[in-house]
């Protein structure tokens, strides 16, 4: 009887029967590192090293600064492209590409059963399609592309069933926020949070995403949501055949360290007030909140159903005066998306800024605030300083909070604004 | 035609140059930078109330996305200074400064427009006397007493005639001129664009010409106001009222002290390359130089016309593998515009990527930084040595048409080379 964690771990380590705890050596499928692989670069430089394990399982993304702004982030970005091209590296996206773990989905490289490290905290995001994906730092990567492996503890795992229909102007976003509200931020630490439940199966990938990318905020190790046909859809749209992936699902019976139910349709809108992520209370609470900056975007929020449900929200309403709006398509692909639906021209004749498709501001590249400053975001993070001015203050909500907040100007419960607005 | 409009806002029955005079000044235009100074002093050394807050405009277009917190700071500052004094604020991606100030109806012909930017002459496209001033002028005079001095400067005509080789448009009309002259050849002058060919240009191509005055040294320039500006200035925010301060000169080219002729007929696609604007050559002389960045962009880019002529360029092909290609509205009507008629997804689809209306690279404060040994092809209006990160980066600067063509071939390409 064994969890998803544990079948995945056996898969990329070669040993049978691993437990919650044993530490055994993995062969990652998938390397993933951003913008700072020059650092990784530079180490390899300095050691002599010219010889990589697997050119193929490494991916590079430059999507936290992108494009340069100053001539030593474009040295920078200059290093990985010429590396890249040098070593054999195909997997490689330049500035103009996007997010990550959204452009590496988007893309096929992410596929049910895979065990997929990256220099990001949010590659936990990979279990929205049955990965196991988890965040590691540039030195871990680094030895990655010489050596192939990388040590990894078992996790335990927790099992998170979200039943019930949401009520109007409530999303995937409004579920996490509660539940990292109520477990804390070190609640899932270092678990492997499973997710599941009649919501959960109802939703798309992109709802599973947010999922699978916000369960860090609660310390897990990885995520998972068990592939079904939602998930065989995604990807044979995206083109990865279905012989090259084996599905790893939990046995009956496996091991929880706890099983958790949430009834959606008991929420609300949900907000992560200063200065932490678990630091949540219902929109209402907080409504009235003087705004001066509402960012759509990260890897949480910014995918093309996120822009579509801000653009509902804000059709033939105007940004609120004195309110900057930034919205940050998640990748070339959302972006495409948007422009071909109308949702940009929407997002546009509003009064948003559209920024190239990337991390933008939740990576503190762009919008950064001054003191005394607010901005409600649509991303994962709201730690004091992040984005700007230590003095300044992010609020964590849905696109839909972000949407009908931009349009107050204060922080605005979006049910009051979506009559009539499709769900 | 200058010397009308400064005649007028001085209260003279008429002006010479040389003169020096006191005039009312109608528009004060400031970006983030230049604003944030003049604001500093300002407050510092006059702290006086705004005599006429409404003529006044800050544009962030500059910082369009600030990437730390001290250019968050500026912004900040600049806000709150322009609440205490009720001056007008166009916010990030509003677009270039003197794109966003003529697609808010903020600019008329006749007007005496200012600003601490070199190309506030380009307002001379809509018969507005444009003319850029240091930011302690404003902080001096403009901003306490809604006036400034000027000498009257001496007017020297430039007729433009002949039709353009294919490929070639009227920024290349214009890089060509600038090198034809030779920059800083004109200081100090007032120079009107005539001739039939810029007589027969659209507004937005009739632009480019005044642009370049601060290249040629000139104090400022114009278009004098005709049908074309007329029908223009009626599709503007509040544009039919101001039509009775449409401005003629004699149109004879009399009052000119000094005309000089052009034939454009030989003229094709050109490049001003490294390291100033001045260095004009036919892009095939530069044809096969490597570039990793194109952009539309700036003062003379970004707009609707560079947009629709570099989609043609990439109609069923697809911008090269190792180019980054940058596309910068002039405003956020534009933006509208073009994600309305289909221009931002067929762009978006053959490889550019599009970024907040705003000047772009324009000095690489929020994009644009350029590694050593890169090269950029743009429509911006400068390219000096440094200006866009490493100093041993370089600049070509061309039409939108050449910076589509060289995005899709990966070397400076003449855009009828790609077309064949």
């Amino acid at each position: 009887m064994k969890t998803f964690a544990q079948k995945a771990i056996e898969r990329a380590s070669g040993v049978d029967g691993v437990v919650p705890g044993q530490i055994v050596d993995v062969y990652p499928d998938l390397y993933m590192s951003h913008t700072a692989s020059w650092r990784c670069i530079r180490t390899l430089e300095k050691m002599g090293v010219t010889e990589l394990y697997a050119p193929d399982r490494i991916a590079m993304v430059m999507d936290h600064i992108a494009p340069a702004m100053t001539a030593k982030n474009a040295a920078d970005h200059k290093l990985c492209r010429e590396f890249a091209q040098r070593m054999g590296i195909r997997h490689f996206w330049d500035v103009n590409a996007g997010i990550a773990h959204i452009v590496l989905m988007e893309n096929g490289l992410i596929r049910p059963g895979q065990f997929v490290i990256g220099t990001d905290s949010h590659s936990t995001i990979y279990g929205a399609l049955g990965a196991f994906g988890t965040g590691v730092g540039f030195s871990e990567i680094t030895a990655a592309w010489v050596t192939g492996k990388l040590w990894a503890k078992v996790p335990e795992s927790v099992r998170i069933e979200i039943s019930g229909t949401l009520p109007p102007g409530t999303y995937a976003k409004d579920v996490m926020l509660r539940l990292i509200g109520d477990l804390g931020a070190d609640g899932l630490t270092y678990c492997s949070a499973e997710f599941a439940g009649s919501y959960t199966e109802a939703i798309g990938v992109s709802e599973r995403m947010t999922f699978c990318n916000l369960a860090m905020e609660m310390g897990a190790k990885n995520a998972y949501v068990q592939p079904d046909p939602v998930t065989l859809r995604y990807l044979d749209d995206v083109g990865v055949s279905r012989s090259s992936y084996e599905v790893l699902v939990p046995d009956e019976g496996a091991v929880y360290r706890d099983v958790i139910a949430v009834d959606g349709s008991a929420l609300a809108p949900q907000v992560s007030v200063p200065h932490a992520v678990d630091n949540v209370v219902p929109v209402d609470d907080v409504a009235g909140t003087r705004l001066d900056q509402v960012f759509i975007g990260s890897c949480a929020n910014a995918k093309y159903d996120d822009l579509q449900i801000a653009a509902r929200v804000l059709a033939g309403h105007r940004v609120a005066p004195g309110v900057r709006l930034i919205v940050t398509p998640a990748s070339a692909q959302v972006m495409s998306r948007a422009s071909a639906s109308g949702v940009l021209g929407t997002l546009i004749e509003a009064g948003a800024m559209i920024t190239n498709p990337g991390c933008g501001a939740c990576a503190g590249n762009g919008g950064v605030m001054a003191d005394g400053e607010r901005t409600l975001s649509t991303a994962n993070r709201n730690f004091r300083g992040r984005m700007g001015s230590y003095e300044s203050e992010i609020f964590l909500g849905s696109p839909a909070t972000a949407a009908a907040s931009a349009i107050r100007g204060v922080i605005t419960n979006p049910a009051e604004l979506m009559t009539g607005v499709p769900a | 035609m200058a010397e009308k409009i400064l005649a007028r806002a001085s209260g003279r029955r008429s002006v010479e140059p040389g003169e020096i005079v006191v005039a009312n000044v109608d528009r004060l235009l400031m970006h983030d930078l230049s604003g944030y100074l003049t604001s500093q002093v300002y407050d510092r050394e006059v702290n006086l109330p705004v005599r006429y807050p409404e003529r006044v405009v800050m544009v962030f277009d500059h910082h369009f996305s600030p990437p730390t917190e001290r250019q968050a700071d500026v912004l900040g500052v600049n806000r709150a200074w322009a609440r205490k004094h009720a001056i007008n604020l166009l916010d990030c991606g509003s677009g270039n400064l003197h794109h966003a100030a003529v697609r808010s109806g903020f600019i008329q012909p006749g007007m005496i427009v200012v600003g601490s930017d070199s190309h506030t002459p380009v307002h001379g496209a809509l018969g507005a006397l444009g003319v850029a001033l240091g930011n302690d002028s404003h902080a001096g005079t403009v901003l306490p007493y809604g006036k400034a001095w000027f000498k009257v400067p001496k007017t020297v005509r430039i007729e433009v005639s002949g039709t353009p080789l294919p490929g070639a448009s009227a920024r290349d009309v214009a890089l060509w001129l600038v090198a034809r002259i030779g920059e800083g050849e004109l200081n100090y002058a007032a120079l009107e664009f005539a001739g039939p060919y810029v007589k027969g240009l659209p507004f937005w191509d009739r632009w480019l010409f005044p642009l370049l005055c601060v290249d040629l040294g000139a104090k400022c320039a114009y278009v004098e106001p005709d049908e074309v500006t007329e029908a223009f200035v009626q599709t503007l925010p509040g544009g039919p009222a101001s039509l009775d301060r449409l401005e003629r000169g004699d149109s004879d080219g009399r009052e000119a002290d000094t005309v000089l002729r052009f034939d454009a007929g030989e003229v094709g696609p050109q490049v001003a390359c490294p390291p100033t604007v001045g260095n004009v050559r036919p892009a095939a002389g530069v044809a096969g130089t490597p570039v990793q960045w194109a952009e539309l962009g700036g003062h003379g880019g970004g707009r609707l016309e560079d947009i629709a002529a570099a989609a043609r360029v990439l109609e069923g092909r697809r911008v090269h593998p190792d180019v980054r290609f940058n596309i910068v509205p002039s405003s956020r009507e534009v933006f509208a515009e073009a994600a309305r008629t289909g221009l931002v997804l067929a762009l978006h689809e053959a490889g550019a990527t599009w970024f907040p209306p705003s000047t772009g690279s324009n000095q690489a404060y929020n994009m644009g930084a350029l590694a050593v040994g890169e090269a950029m092809v743009s429509t911006h209006a400068r390219n000096f040595p440094g200006r866009n990160g490493s100093p041993d980066a370089e600049m070509y600067l061309a039409s939108a048409a050449t910076v589509a063509a060289s995005a899709v071939a990966g070397t400076i390409t003449e855009p009828q080379e790609v077309a064949a």
